[in-house]
């Protein structure tokens, strides 16, 4: 049993919970739309959020209330809010899990932060594999609006409130918050070049506030129970709040926890997660998902906050948890990650489209024991000539996870080398430029 | 009866969720593929001329996603998720029982059209893998057992209990299918 | 609304400090220093991209590295391209660039002129990291024009972008993802779209090209010569390629002539037509009834002393000179010089008589000019653009281009009144970006633009100034107007007040206004009266002599201006002075120290008539073909058989040429010097590309040769000689550099308009055209001019034929479903004149109830239609029938 007081999973955790909108009602739902609707200002909610120091969810961990600030003040046209439920990243889980579980409790944010904002519709892109958790929120939708939490003049209040499903189609670069944008206007899910941001050129060039779902569903907690109190949880002042962590791999028990923010990874992994699923010990973690560095045991102590990972030279990132036991192969680790990386690349930029695909087959290679050492200075090159040179953040995300093995498990890579060596397979001669 | 007869209240209701007609071009495909099984050429170039785009633009955005076939599949498209995270928990034995038992491989399907296969990256079910997903449906924490009774309910029934219902892992206590720690 | 101030910014680049406009990207203030940062995905002419990220610089303040091509200059930034850190970005995304790269240059058509290579000479070891598989794409069939090589391509995404941005045409596709996106189109037919060659053009490395020149040549080994293209009256700059006089290619560098660079299908990829197989080589003479070949001596000394035996007997008067307004200034200058000097004759005319002429008296007799108040940059630049029956798209497209741009680019609000309806197809539609797009059919463009003059009075949108000034012509035309009914105004024209209102609104609103008319207006029986009324409308909002606002009528061969202003027509002298002006006359006169012939001539069909009649005796027709372009009713070929001499200069042995006496092959526009003026008054040089084919000569040479025989000669050596003695006459003419200074309207000839000049024709001006009610079964057959296409020389151009071969009849899918047609069917077409039968092309943009017939493959069809003449401007509008249709098996 967890030792701390969950936030988001907390109404999920009642037995026989089902997240309908009378379960959620029963728990208090929808009472902090009822106390901030027409009575707050939208500038003072903008404000508690700020001080309750609430950190972007989906990756970048970018502050929320100061995203909100950066609308527009004196701007009268249509304004517009996404909710980023496009859950991509290798080894996050946790957004199926709130949306499923408790969908109103993220509706109820979503009005929230439309409120803030002074946005009449908002969009849940949704990654389109997800169709049964597309059918529960649109069926919380309907719930929600039958109620009067949704739609036109919400609670009387005058306020008017949108509130779509969007299916994305496969691409996992649409979570990325500007392709997230062309996508939801029918193109290819191209990053777009920042600046200008979606704050204000954003869904259809109008003002747009891009947020995660668990972002979201953290805010009528802040609104109900207030700033201060979110702002004491986790490790003030950078790291506020909880996090679900979705914790895979060679664990007992894999699966989503709530914690605040501060515990260390070994609490996490040893304590939640019941510790490894065998008796091989552990070998690597990837503390942020498929973009993060990989970490070693020797970091199971680091906390769970985004300076401490960062401090560690990796990133809390998406809240995605990996955990490899001895005996997995560090470099077919990374292959595979890699393999993720090059079939993603949107393609716009060269460095990560022709980068992924170079890296991919050097690693293939690698693996297939027909590698070369000069190979492993061509990799860790590639990496630094892709990583910030490209529109968006993917570039530096594909080439964590070889810069992360190549780190500290170098000696794999090699081991490999060497076999293919022994074997002397030839290699094809340096291409000679036309 | 063309497409957009059809589906005439459908479209509307998806036309007006948007203030810019292209947006819903993703809903139409999904909804011409919901009837055909595939996205067509037909059903391109008239979802094209509903949204007021050329057929290009609309075939340019169908190609980036993955999700949409332009060519026909099995009556149940299988999955499977190859990413590392399932990889580590076993995701490439599952793709070789698959081969098995179906005598198909990625990019296949079987003689009589109804189970065709794909290898995918992550679905967001890491903690549950391994997984995969057939149509609409995810299958996790698969065993050998439990794909054989999956392939033999889609067989007989066309569908199948063990698909996941609303995700939440660990269940909370109390739950049945709670792992023993 | 005040103009928009250009605020300065200054940065500095490598240490050299800059000054630009706000707003201009990094990559642009460093090439105005004359550093050059290498790019692939950035194009002047497209919005920032940034995919190549060959563009790296490094900026004072940012942590990372920045695209040029996408920052825009700011106060007090400091930019650095030439560091190590600056060098080894380029170098590595470079290498990223070329390891998918096949490296095939020795085959490749952009060997020699690749950015690829040029970088990569640059900066790149010989030898290549990568020693991975190379993606490799399944070949697909493109185009029979373009061809692509996507093994090559550098996913800048220029051509899609160029495609979409610049020509709203969007027929290709950036299909698939990651390194396998590939550039595609839609479908498993070949490419259908308009052809302008824009992507092989913008591509910077290989990956399209030309299928028409392809392998033969590599670019180092042509020649090339800058010429203006000889088709439309937009005159697009070309630069023609050539190889052993042989035409290879045509290109147009971004930024060359009014064209910026850009070009339409038969700019790129009509050249082919001067050095078609059937081009006439040697001079042929009658004899015994049959045409033979001659020598240049026989054929001219045939003609030279039976015209003066006709002249002797009949006087000069007797004659009559037709030229088209597809030659060069010189020429047509010439020409008329000939016949009013050697011959003695003012029947002369041009192809300018066609339609240009209606708009041109209109502006001479409101505005005092004979050409647009505008130019092509205040199109740009406008804020509302009018586009009255121009279908631009197809027949001026590059004027289309610069509509496009300010309604794309900078949010221009488009009016458009057009026989066109709004559709996505493989041609782009310019109603598509119009705020108000009215369908009216031509024969209604002056009911609607009437509409429109009748809601400026209602609505009280008139400039005030002008009540106070001008309450007669005020009161005239608001009483005129509101004798119209509107039901009457909705029933001929299908709109009512409320969209009239509207459009006249937003017309009112505009700062800058410029309003187009194109040949459904100008070529219709009242495209005169429908040409002074949109000049009204443009007195009445008091826009008409605003700076950036005008009427700009569209012409449609290449040089139908000049035709008038070097005086190839029976009333004007060149200027053109009015033949009776005073003035006009005795500046020629002691130029020529001669006297012009002091009547008015007959113009085009009025000589016919005399040919006809036995008056003329002897016609000089230079490059036009009446028997071919005409009504079947007007009998062309039976008045031409009649004369006693014939002569025709041509290119191709054509209706007219077969029934000569003589026929002297001319030069095509692609062998000799001269110039051409194009639709907007801007005169610019041609220059020749290849030797004239055969013995054919430029048709000015010809004229002096038998000047000489005839014994008048008129001395020139050359054609610069005949531009001098034009710019005697015209002040300048074709030295007014890079753009056009447009001519401003002339004060006392506005307000000797609206003071009573206006007033003579108001009341058949203002007449609603009611027409009887069209039967069941009744087409409006209209005839119209095809993109792919223009006059009939471009059926010469293999390249255009290969787009459209035929004449095909084009409906609107609706009537196609009521006869029961499919594209490909067949019908017979009738009415009373004739009967023509003919495969069916169904088009969107027809607007029900008419069909379109392409111009260009005309000849049958034009048994069919009738011509109507305006008594004012002797135009001959031969635009419309009625024809009834059925499908034939
Ligand atoms: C390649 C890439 C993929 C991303 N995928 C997701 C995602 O699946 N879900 C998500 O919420 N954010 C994702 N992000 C982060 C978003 O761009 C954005 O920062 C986030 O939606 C903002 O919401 P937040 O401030 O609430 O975190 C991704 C970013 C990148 C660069
Ligand atoms: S970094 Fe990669 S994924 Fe991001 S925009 Fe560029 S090509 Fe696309
Ligand atoms: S030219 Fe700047 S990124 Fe391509």
């Amino acid at each position: 049993m967890p030792k701390h007081e969950l936030i988001l999973l907390k109404n999920m955790m009642q037995p026989g919970y089902t997240g309908s909108l009378p379960d959620y009602e029963k728990t208090g739902g929808y009472q902090a739309l009822r106390a901030t609707l027409g009575k707050t200002a939208p500038a003072d909610v903008t404000a508690t959020v700020r001080k309750s120091g609430l950190r972007g969810r989906g990756g970048a961990g970018f502050p929320t209330g100061v995203k909100w600030g950066f609308l527009p003040k004196d701007y009268h046209g249509p304004r517009y809010l996404c909710c980023n439920a496009d859950e991509s990243e290798p080894g996050t889980f946790k957004d199926r899990q709130l949306m499923e579980r408790d969908p109103h409790q993220m509706l109820e944010g979503i009005v929230l932060a439309c409120y803030a904002i002074g946005a009449e519709s908002a969009y849940i892109y949704i990654r389109g594999e997800l169709v049964l958790c597309s059918k529960i929120l649109e069926r919380a939708i309907d719930e929600a609006r039958t109620a009067g939490y949704i739609g036109k003049n919400i609670l009387g209040t005058g306020i008017n409130v949108e509130v779509w499903v969007h299916r994305g189609a496969g691409a996992y670069i649409c979570g990325e918050e500007t392709a997230l944008l062309e996508s939801l206007e029918g193109k290819r899910g191209l990053p777009r070049i920042k600046p200008p941001f979606p704050a204000t050129h954003g869904l259809y060039n109008k003002p747009t506030v891009v947020n995660n779902v668990e972002t979201l569903a953290n805010l009528p907690h802040i609104l109900t129970r207030g700033a201060d109190w979110f702002a004491s949880i986790g490790s003030p002042p950078r790291s506020t709040g909880t996090r679900v962590f979705c914790v895979s791999g060679h664990v007992k028990r894999p699966g989503n926890y709530e914690v605040p923010m501060g515990v260390t990874f070994r609490e996490l992994v040893y304590e939640h997660a019941g510790g490894m699923r065998s008796d091989k010990p552990m070998k690597a973690f990837i503390p942020g998902g498929a973009s993060a560095p990989f970490l070693t045991p020797a970091h199971l102590d680091v906390k769970l906050d985004f300076e401490s990972v960062a401090a560690a030279g990796s990133m809390l990132g998406s809240g995605g948890v990996t955990v490899m036991e001895e005996g997995t192969s560090m470099v077919w680790a990374a292959l595979r990650l890699m393999e993720f990386f090059y079939h993603e690349s949107c393609g716009k930029c060269s460095p990560c489209r022709e980068g992924s695909s170079w890296l991919v087959q050097t690693m293939r290679r690698i693996m297939a024991k027909r590698g070369r050492m000069e190979d492993l200075e061509t990799l860790s090159d590639l990496c630094k000539n892709i990583a910030g040179r490209t529109v968006c953040a993917f570039g530096d995300a594909e080439v964590a996870p070889i810069q992360g093995t190549l780190k500290y498990w170098r000696e794999e890579y090699v081991a490999l080398i060497r076999e293919a060596e022994a074997a002397n397979l030839v290699m094809p001669e340096p291409v000679a430029r036309g | 009866m063309t497409f957009s007869e059809k589906y005439k209240d459908e479209i509307a209701d998806i036309l007006s969720r948007y203030p810019v007609k292209r947006s819903a071009l993703i809903p139409l495909l999904y909804l011409a593929q919901r009837d055909h099984g595939h996205v067509s050429e037909a059903a391109m170039k008239e979802i094209a001329q509903l949204l007021g785009l050329t057929p290009p633009q609309v075939y340019e955005t169908i190609t980036f996603y993955t999700l949409f076939n332009l060519k026909p599949v099995g009556t149940f498209h299988i999955q499977v998720c190859r990413s590392l995270m399932c990889a580590l928990v076993g995701s490439d034995t599952v793709l070789e029982w698959i081969k098995v038992k179906l005598g198909i491989g990625p990019g296949e399907s079987t003689a009589d059209g109804l189970f065709s296969l794909c290898l995918v990256e992550c679905l967001a079910a890491c903690g549950t893998g391994p997984m995969m997903q057939i149509n609409d449906d995810y299958y996790e924490r698969l065993t050998e057992e439990k794909l054989d009774r999956i392939l033999y309910d889609l067989r007989s029934t066309g569908t199948s209990a063990l698909k996941s219902g609303p995700f939440m892992w660990p269940e909370p206590v109390g739950s049945a299918d709670r792992p023993s720690s | 609304m005040t103009p928009p101030t250009t605020q300065m910014v200054s940065l500095t680049i490598d240490g050299t400090k800059v000054q630009v406009p706000k707003g201009t990207l990094v990559i642009e203030a460093a090439r105005r220093i004359g550093v050059m940062i290498p790019h692939f995905c950035y194009h002047p002419k497209l919005k920032p991209d940034a995919n190549c990220r060959m563009c790296l610089v490094e900026i004072e303040k940012m942590p990372k590295l920045q695209t040029a091509c996408s920052t825009p200059a700011d106060e007090g930034m400091s930019v650095r391209t030439a560091t190590t850190v600056v060098n080894d970005a380029h170098k590595s995304v470079l290498e990223f660039i070329l390891a998918n790269h096949p490296l095939d240059c020795p085959v490749c058509d952009q060997g020699g002129r690749c950015d690829l290579q040029d970088f990569s000479h640059q900066y790149t070891p010989t030898t290549s990291r990568f020693v991975e598989a190379k993606r490799i794409f399944q070949k697909d069939y493109f185009s029979p024009l373009i061809e692509t090589q996507m093994n090559r391509c550098v996913q800048c995404l220029r051509c899609v972008r160029y495609c979409d941005e610049v020509m709203d045409v969007k027929a290709l596709a950036p299909a698939g993802r990651g390194t396998m996106t590939e550039i595609k189109h839609f479908g498993p037919h070949p490419l259908d779209c308009e052809f302008c060659g824009g992507c092989v053009q913008i591509c910077p490395v290989g990956a399209i090209t030309s299928r028409l020149s392809m392998y033969e040549y590599r670019p180092w080994m042509l020649k090339r010569a800058d010429t203006i293209c000889g088709y439309c009256g937009d005159g697009c700059q070309i630069t023609v390629q050539t190889k052993d006089n042989q035409l290879i290619e045509v290109n147009s560098a971004h930024g060359a002539g009014r064209n910026n660079g850009d070009l339409c299908a038969r700019g790129f990829f009509g050249f082919h037509a001067a050095a078609h197989p059937e081009r006439l080589t040697h001079p042929l003479l009658r004899r015994n009834g049959t045409l033979s070949q001659a020598t240049w001596e026989e054929a001219l000394e045939f003609v030279a002393e039976r015209a003066g035996t006709i002249k002797a007997a009949h006087g000069g008067q007797s004659f009559g000179g037709l030229i088209s307004g597809r030659c060069t200034n010189e020429e047509l200058y010439l020409f008329q010089k000939f016949m009013r000097l050697v011959i003695g004759t003012n029947d002369i005319d041009s192809s300018a008589r066609y339609g240009h002429m209606n708009s041109l008296y209109a502006m001479r007799r409101v505005q005092g000019t004979h050409r647009w108040t505008v130019g092509f940059d205040d199109i740009v630049a406008a804020d509302v653009l009018l586009l009255v029956g121009t279908n631009i798209t197809e027949t001026n497209p590059i004027t289309g281009l610069k509509v496009k741009e300010a309604v794309k680019k900078h949010g221009a609000a488009l009016v458009t009144i057009e026989a066109l309806e709004p559709c996505i197809e493989p041609v782009s539609n310019i109603a598509n970006l119009s705020r108000r797009h009215l369908s009216v059919s031509t024969t209604h463009m002056n009911d609607a633009v009437l509409g429109l003059l009748k809601a400026i009075v209602e609505q009280n949108l008139v400039q005030p100034d002008l009540a106070q000034k001008q309450p007669v012509y005020l009161s005239a035309l608001t009483n005129s107007l509101r004798q119209l009914s509107w039901e009457t105004v909705r029933v001929v024209t299908g709109w009512g007040p409320d969209v009239y209102t509207e459009a006249a609104k937003t017309l009112a609103a505009g700062r800058q206004v410029v309003i187009l008319a194109g040949q459904g207006l100008l070529r219709s029986e009242r495209g005169y009266s429908a040409s002074l009324n949109l000049l009204d409308v443009l007195l009445l909002l008091g826009k008409l002599d605003q700076p950036g606002c005008g009427f700009a009528p569209l012409a449609e061969e290449n040089n139908d201006q000049g035709a008038v202003e070097m005086g190839a027509a029976a009333e004007f002298l060149p200027g053109p002075f009015d033949l009776t002006d005073r003035e006009g006359r005795h500046r020629v006169a002691s130029l020529w120290k001669a006297e012009p012939p002091p009547h008015r001539g007959a113009s085009l069909v009025d000589m016919l008539d005399r040919a006809g009649a036995g008056i003329l005796k002897g016609m000089f027709i230079v490059g036009e073909n009446p028997v071919g372009s005409l009504p079947a009713h007007l009998r062309v070929d039976e008045s031409l058989r009649k004369l006693d001499l014939l002569v025709c200069q041509e290119l191709f042995l054509t209706e007219t040429a077969a029934l000569a006496h003589v026929v002297l092959p001319a030069s095509s526009s692609m062998e000799k010097s001269g110039t051409f003026t194009n639709t907007e008054g801007h005169v610019q040089a041609v220059r020749p590309a290849i030797e004239p084919i055969g013995e054919s000569r430029p048709d000015w040479e010809i004229f002096v040769a038998l000047s000489y025989l005839m014994g008048t000669p008129l001395e020139y050596t050359e054609s610069r000689d005949i531009l001098k003695e034009i710019r005697n006459l015209i002040p300048g003419y074709g030295s007014l550099g890079p753009s056009p200074v447009p001519p401003k309207v002339d004060r006392t000839v506005v307000d000797r308009y609206l003071s009573g000049g206006y007033e003579h024709d108001l009341a058949a001006r203002h007449k609603l055209n009611v027409p009887s009610a069209r039967p069941d079964g009744i087409l409006q057959l209209e005839l119209v001019q095809s993109l792919f296409h223009s006059g009939k020389l471009s059926t010469r151009a293999k390249g255009l034929m290969q787009v459209e071969g035929t004449g095909t009849l084009r409906i609107n899918p609706r009537d196609a479903a009521r006869y029961g047609l499919q594209n490909g069917a067949w019908v017979r077409l009738s009415n009373a004149h004739g009967e023509l039968t003919i495969p069916v092309k169904v088009l969107e943009r027809v607007p029900q109830g008419q069909a379109w017939f392409p111009d260009h493959f005309g000849t049958e069809a034009m048994r069919l239609f009738h011509c109507a003449i305006n008594p004012v401007t002797r135009t001959p509008s031969i635009r419309t029938t009625s024809v009834s249709v059925i499908k034939v098996a």
